[in-house]
């Protein structure tokens, strides 16, 4: 469950992004990345409480997401006009992923980075224990999806962002301006996965690529739940987080990492558009 | 109230509108017909920002709309209808009322414009809950109608409202055309079915190749041979009745 929740936190967020501003955002991992150094700043340079670098960690890749589309995907979007990007976002998003791993680097080194637990103890479950960070995980990427999906539900800047997802020209026409929403989407994910990065940070070590492999994992995953469908990211992400947990039991470990792309590759022979994703999008 | 002159518009390079001319005085009914590919739904996209014209001026109330993005023309008064309704369709009859009033600046305003809308739509009120998609043609388009009615706009522009619908969902659209008109709101419509927008507009413009071919009253277009014979004639696919 905690490996679902996680994955959840990153790829609803990257689903997120894919629904409503039709680009994959291959530098996904690095707000991840971004979020877990965040909370190390935060917690041992800064000495500040956990719950303060927890939110620091995702404010901060919160803002950083807010610039992706003023920055690079709004200029290029322009530029094209009316014509196809084709793979062009992939590239710029890969591009962005690298310079955001060299300024990592640059910054904080290649050294890993140890973050201290937010929470300490163990939960007693039988004969068995659950660290209270891993919960602490499990909790949080709860409410904040809880939320996320309260706020798309309900909230009128969350209904803006599905009009958009759904039909932007039609949205436009509502008032809506698009640039907002690409802006606001951008920001949500990224703080998304920023606060996912801060939680695992004390589980995993920091390091300026720590992100990229979850990216690549949140492909098959956000696949598998059918593009851009947050449900099913949601739900592809509690199975694949579930599966590797359980898999692990039968087989030698150095398959987990595997499992995401065997469940994918099954589920899209059977159905090719993912778990829920319809026939045909736009 | 809104005027095009001169206006030259397309898509990428290729030129559809060639020096398009149109007056939508405040309050009338104006109806855009013409041949498939003569740039009627190029000459209303561009009016709403969707397309930003070559050459030419769209001004409403002597205000310029060239260069201004679709949001920012509906927030000076203008509705777009587009030809399938643009509806969201996973989204409830309620959800798409909600984002229609998204521009309304309190919940008060956005509650009384829902009220209204409510009141002269009553079937949504019972279908709130229900998702757009699973609505009939006629509703679909219906709730287009009443989605952009939540501004209360002054100018509504109106793509093909009857197309692709069953005969009597067509009177039911256009019944509603006539209510909003006489509620004050001018309406630009772009339409296939010319015996329709003959029965409603004050005044019609024929468009062919991105020009204008006829600007006259019903009754003129009417009582022109080579009009009728040329663009819409008897025994041609639009056939109006003499």
């Amino acid at each position: 469950m905690v490996l679902g929740g996680l994955y959840a936190l990153f790829a609803v967020g990257l689903t997120l992004i894919f629904g409503v501003l039709d680009v994959i955002n291959v530098a996904h991992g690095e707000f991840f990345a971004v979020g877990g150094y965040l909370v190390f700043a935060a917690l041992v340079l800064l000495h500040l409480p956990p719950a303060a670098g927890v939110a620091v960690a995702g404010l901060g890749a919160f803002l950083l997401g807010l610039a992706v589309y003023p920055l690079l995907i709004g200029p290029l979007k322009r530029r094209l006009g009316r014509r196809p990007a084709g793979s062009l976002y992939l590239v710029l998003t890969l591009g962005l992923s690298t310079f955001l791993q060299s300024s990592l680097l640059a910054v904080a080194g290649g050294e890993y980075v140890r973050v201290p637990p937010l929470v300490s103890g163990i939960l007693e479950i039988g004969s068995t224990g659950v660290s209270h960070q891993r919960l602490l995980v499990v909790t949080v990427a709860a409410l904040l999806l809880a939320g996320l999906f309260a706020f798309l539900r309900w909230h009128r800047e969350g209904l803006a962002v599905r009009a958009v997802a759904q039909n932007p020209e039609a949205a436009q026409a509502m008032g809506i301006s698009l640039t907002r929403i690409f802006v606001l989407t951008l920001g949500l994910g990224a703080g998304l996965a920023g606060v996912g990065g801060a939680l695992m940070a004390p589980l995993f070590n920091v390091y300026p690529a720590v992100g990229f492999p979850l990216t690549i994992k949140a492909f098959a995953i956000t696949i598998l739940g059918g593009m851009g469908n947050l449900v099913g990211a949601l739900l592809a992400s509690l199975i694949i987080g579930v599966a590797e947990s359980l898999v692990v039991m039968a087989i030698p470990s150095q398959w987990q990492n595997g499992v995401a792309f065997v469940v994918m590759i099954i589920v899209l022979l059977l159905r090719p558009q993912g778990l829920l994703g319809r026939a045909t999008s736009r | 109230m809104l005027e095009v002159a001169g206006l030259r518009s397309g898509y990428g390079r290729l030129e559809i509108l060639r020096g398009a001319s149109l007056r939508l005085p405040a309050g009338s009914i104006v109806g855009l017909i013409g041949p498939n590919g003569a740039g009627k739904s190029t000459l209303l996209k561009t009016i709403f920002g969707y397309l930003r014209p070559f050459a030419g001026a769209i001004t409403l109330e002597g205000r310029s709309l060239v260069g201004l993005r679709p949001d920012q023309i509906m927030q000076l008064g203008v509705g777009f209808v587009a030809q399938a309704g643009g509806l969201f369709a996973d989204m409830t009859v309620h959800e798409n009322l909600l984002v229609g009033g998204y521009s309304l600046g309190s919940r008060g305003e956005l509650r009384a414009a829902l009220e209204d809308v409510y009141a002269r739509f009553p079937l949504f009120r019972e279908r709130r809950q229900q998702p757009a998609a699973s609505l009939s043609g006629g509703e679909q388009r219906a709730l287009a109608l009443a989605r952009a009615l939540v501004i209360r706009p002054r100018v509504l522009l109106l793509d093909e409202p009857s197309a692709a619908l069953a005969p009597r969902f067509i009177e039911e659209v256009y019944e509603t055309i006539r209510a909003l008109n006489r509620s004050g709101i001018a309406l630009l419509i772009v339409e296939q079915n010319v015996e329709m927008i003959l029965s409603v507009a004050h005044r019609v413009f024929v468009l062919d190749l991105g020009r204008n071919a006829f600007d006259g009253t019903p009754a003129e277009l009417r009582g022109s041979d080579r009009i009728r014979r040329l663009y819409l004639g008897e025994g041609s696919r639009a056939g109006i009745p003499a």
